[in-house]
């Protein structure tokens, strides 16, 4: 017997449970997202191979962002159905003489007690799942010391403002809920529909247009604004020209939904699934929106693991020596009779061996000097003599390692490219102890991907400028085959260790130090960011003799040698850090979507009851209900997979067509691309393993039995 | 005992202000059972919803055992539908997850709590409306009928002044109509209860003392039932008829 108003309360909590656990469980997965999220995206771990301001860091920060929009949305839509269904009883209750204050404490109390609870566990399981998924990927994936996982308390600070931003959302819901002026409103609440408005057919197409407008204009904003109006604005700036892509994606999933693609021969065919679809519009719409941008952003995230393996596995494959080093000449590495001795050792057959002597010449160009200003960084492009340094070698040296007949004709130079390296055009090349100059005309390219962004000189060019260089700023570059290069792991580790330990702490600085530049940084503002002491600061990774396992030594060191049997070995355990954090940004948004998916197509059937009970009065076959269920539980599921997937395909395509000079696909990009398209297959197999599971459960809960597929054609005589 | 006074009331369509109530009046006197009729649209249950104190009235006044609703702040609102009115509804709005006696003893219950005088009440309203073999079930578990049957006991726990229902048989075939029906009569006969009842059935209107129609937003017609049942319901139908219009057949009230 219930006498008191907690004991009523406590019996009409018991009676909707389902709908306390649906809000508890929406808020209890975003905030688990979220935090396991931030969690890795903050990981020390992880930030210290993300350089600062790097592609993949933007790229993981707006996979992010998208994130937490798309699991806000989620759990504003999850309340938004809690206080529909509470509604009717805050209406009967304040119908019958409760006061708004006396429905009003209560309801905010439990939204609070269910929102702070969901949340608290969000966070506390959110860590767990981290590290778990982290661990899992260390166990069963690639695990190197690299790997090992930190994480930072500021990751529970944010987790902390998305909790509390994610309960202040609920209690201003419910709220905004109670403040609706009449009684007959709150009631009639559970029974209203969201019909949209009118969709013109124009929607469709306009949309498609919004998307390739803001997905073009996107990407070619920051090279607009750089090489056109020599200004780079604030990247939030620049993040609002992808801005069109989001009204356009929503004006393309409006139209879908209310209009659908092609014209109709039969209105009245699938009326009611349509019809259900288009009365419970905006929350359609908004979920499939939030569906869409989180499957585009997880395969976003997904399809580098393809792409930068696929570069790898061209780029050491089609390398022209099996191992090639270069060394500066002061240095005390390993040459011809040590590397011989070390191969006999170890049974290691050197098939070829070609040595060539380099040097380091000022070269001149145009750089963007950059001025800070509080509306972004302006830039002056001013030309400079001698603007950096660059290796040179001789036509003799080149055709002694290349074995090409490379032929260079005094006052020309060659410059070496690969297709995936491009060159810098010169004029000037200067010696900066003598002083002498040489202007140079640019001649052809050499195709080399091991001597890319090189040139060569003439013979005599190269004496004459060479001359009186001291020993630092020569090198020694030195090319070798073997037999069975694949077996030759072990000797290629030994060799690789030996190069490491024999270099001094001298040339222990990143693939972009410069001494030229050093001297006019020092110059200008007393510290070159570029060297060991400032890279961390800077956002560059550093280089680190005892870190030789490490992807920042591993990817930045200058004199990092290319051997194809270590770098096809080590490829994963190099870049494990960031496969394994994109693999997790795509695991999680993937998580997303099926957790929204799931529930809206649940939500389809506890909505619908009544209609497909009527349906069924009405003489309705279980065929036909059975299609018409599957239809809004597939369009939930196929449209923004079919959406997302096309619009990130295309997006992904047309940044790698334009990422290169001159545009155009190379064949380790074709290779990636290939490769991605694989990935959407896997991807788009577990969407419709998922979508079939849920399928089932609605059929269920709806007590409509799963029919074959098939005659489609017949269905509507049957009702 | 309750005194509607000029009511008026619009409601905003499409940024047009639609004027539904325009300028009611009319009363009430304690233990009358009193309908109001008329076509979709005249503004029945908007001058229910404003008796109710559902909704605002935009001018006007309406006083209900000596009190005037309209400057009452929410908590007094709240206060005079808990204590003074009562309350049924088409359809029902029964709370699924409470038995039917715990649905009766509900506005008790918001009211600050049930004591044993209370439950002994809700037991004797089971028993004057047939529905004590089932006030340990769920309203899921029974049929329309006995549902309304509970709702006019629940509208009756606290002892109103007045029980407001919309539509009370809207829902229902003609059986438990009757018996709903049935229940009014009781309530007033036994417990001295007051009625103001909408509705479009004017075979329920015509177990009234009084039916007042409603056309357009005023006050059309109000008929007075004389004693003979039969009789009244013949007159209610030609009034509505005459209230419809000669040519019209729209006699769906």
């Amino acid at each position: 017997m219930i006498r008191t108003y907690n004991s009523l309360t406590a019996a009409l909590r018991r009676q909707n449970r389902k709908q306390y656990l649906l809000l508890f469980l929406c808020c209890f997965v975003s905030v688990l997202l979220i935090t396991a999220f931030v969690s890795i995206m903050r990981s020390p771990t992880v930030l210290s191979v993300l350089p600062e301001g790097g592609d993949s860091r933007k790229q993981v920060m707006m996979i992010f962002i998208l994130s937490v929009v798309g699991c806000g949305v989620f759990t504003a839509y999850a309340a938004g159905l809690f206080l529909r269904y509470k509604g009717r009883e805050l209406g009967v209750l304040l119908a019958l003489g409760a006061s708004k204050r006396q429905v009003g404490r209560k309801l905010l109390g439990e939204m609070g007690a269910l929102s702070v609870l969901s949340c608290l566990a969000g966070m506390a399981l959110g860590v767990p799942l981290a590290c778990g998924i982290w661990q899992g990927f260390r166990l069963l994936v690639v695990d190197t010391e690299e790997m090992a996982l930190t994480l930072r308390p500021q990751a529970a600070l944010f987790a902390l403002v998305f909790s509390a931003s994610v309960t202040a959302m609920l209690l201003w819901m419910a709220w905004r809920a109670l403040r609706r002026t009449n009684i007959m409103e709150i009631i009639s609440e559970a029974r209203r529909s969201e019909p949209i408005r009118e969709v013109k057919r124009w929607y469709g197409p306009a949309g498609i247009l919004l998307m390739v407008s803001g997905m073009v204009l996107g990407y070619m904003a920051p090279g607009f604004f750089l090489e056109v109006l020599h200004y780079f604005p604030p990247e939030a700036v620049l993040s609002l020209f992808y801005l069109p892509l989001f009204p356009g994606l929503y004006m393309v999933l409006l139209h879908t939904v209310v209009n659908g693609w092609g014209q109709k021969k039969n209105r009245y065919q699938n009326i009611i699934a349509n019809s259900m679809m288009k009365f419970q519009g905006r929350q359609t719409v908004r979920n499939m929106l939030v569906i869409t941008v989180l499957i585009a952003g997880g395969y976003f995230g997904l399809f580098y693991i393809p792409t930068i393996s696929a570069q790898n596995t061209l780029s050491t494959k089609l390398q022209p020596a099996d191992y090639a080093y270069h060394y500066r000449a002061d240095q005390d590495i390993p040459e011809e009779p040590e590397i011989r001795a070390l191969a006999e050792e170890m049974r290691v057959t050197v098939t070829s061996f070609r040595t060539a002597d380099l040097a380091r010449l000022t070269i001149d160009g145009t750089t963007e000097l950059e001025t800070e200003t509080p509306f972004g960084i302006t830039l002056e492009v001013v030309y400079m003599e001698e603007l950096r340094t660059d290796l040179f070698l001789s036509e003799s040296a080149c055709r002694a390692l290349t074995g090409e007949a490379v032929s260079v004709a005094p006052g020309k130079v060659l410059p070496a490219a690969s297709q995936e390296d491009g060159y810098t055009n010169i004029s000037r090349v200067t010696n900066p102890f003598t002083g002498a100059v040489l202007t140079v005309e640019p001649e052809g390219i050499l195709e080399n991907s091991l001597l890319a962004g090189r040139y060569i000189l003439s013979d005599t060019d190269y004496a004459a400028l060479t001359a009186g260089l001291p020993t630092e700023w020569r090198e020694r570059q030195i090319f070798f085959d073997v037999e069975n290069v694949s077996e030759t792991y072990p000797f290629a580790k030994a060799l690789f260790n030996a190069i490491v330990d024999r270099s001094s702490q001298s040339v222990a600085v990143i693939d972009g130090w410069d001494p030229v530049i050093r001297e006019r940084c020092i110059a200008e503002k007393g510290y070159y960011y570029a060297d060991p002491d400032y890279c961390e600061a800077n956002g560059l990774g550093n280089v680190d003799y005892a870190q030789r396992e490490s992807s920042a030594f591993r990817l930045y060191w200058q004199y990092m040698p290319h051997f194809r049997v270590l770098d096809q070995n080590d490829f994963t355990k190099t870049v494990a850090v960031f496969l394994m954090l994109f693999a997790f940004v795509a695991i999680v948004c993937f998580a997303a979507v099926l957790v929204i998916a799931y529930t809206r197509c649940v939500t389809i059937a506890l909505n619908s009851r009544q209609v497909y009970d009527d349906l069924r009065r009405l003489g309705a076959s279980p065929r036909y209900l059975y299609q018409s269920v599957r239809r809004q539980v597939g369009r939930v599921f196929a449209v923004p997979a079919l959406v997302g997937t096309l619009a990130i395909c295309a997006l992904y395509a047309f940044i790698l067509y334009f990422n290169g000079s001159p545009p155009g696909f190379t064949p380790s990009e074709l290779a990636g691309y290939s490769a991605n398209l694989a990935v959407v297959a896997i991807g788009s197999a577990i969407l419709y393993a998922v979508y079939r599971a849920t399928l089932r459960t609605v059929l269920r809960s709806l007590r409509i039995q799963p029919q074959r597929r098939g005659r489609a054609r017949g269905i509507q005589r049957t009702i | 005992m309750l005194y509607v006074e000029n009511l008026h009331k619009s409601y905003l369509v499409a940024n047009t202000s639609v004027e539904v109530l325009k300028g009611v009046s009319f009363q009430l006197a304690e233990g009358e059972f009193v309908a109001v009729m008329g076509p979709s649209g005249s503004g029945k249950t908007t001058l229910l919803n404003c008796i109710s104190c559902y909704i605002p009235m935009d001018s006007g006044d309406i006083t209900l055992g000596g009190e005037h609703l309209s400057g009452l702040d929410e908590d007094a609102l709240a206060k005079v539908r808990n204590q003074k009115l009562g309350f049924v509804f088409q359809d029902f709005m029964l709370l699924d997850g409470l038995t039917v006696q715990d649905n009766i003893l509900l506005p008790r219950i918001l009211s600050g709590g049930v004591d044993d005088m209370a439950e002994t009440y809700a037991d004797d309203l089971c028993r004057t409306f047939g529905i004590d073999h089932i006030k340990d079930k769920y309203p899921s578990d029974i049929s329309g009928g006995e549902r309304q049957r509970t709702a006019v006991a629940r509208a009756l726990i606290n002892h109103p002044l007045l029980i407001l229902a919309d539509e009370p048989t809207g829902n229902l075939d003609s059986k438990s109509s009757r018996a709903v029906i049935s229940s009014f009569q009781r309530a007033r006969k036994n417990l001295g209860a007051t009625i103001f009842m909408v509705t479009h059935d004017s075979y329920a209107a015509s177990f009234c003392d009084r039916v007042v129609l409603l056309k357009d937003g005023t006050v059309y017609d109000t008929l007075v039932n004389a004693g003979q049942r039969g009789a009244f319901h013949d007159r209610l139908l030609a009034a509505v008829k005459a209230m419809c219009g000669e040519d019209s057949d729209d006699t769906d009230l």
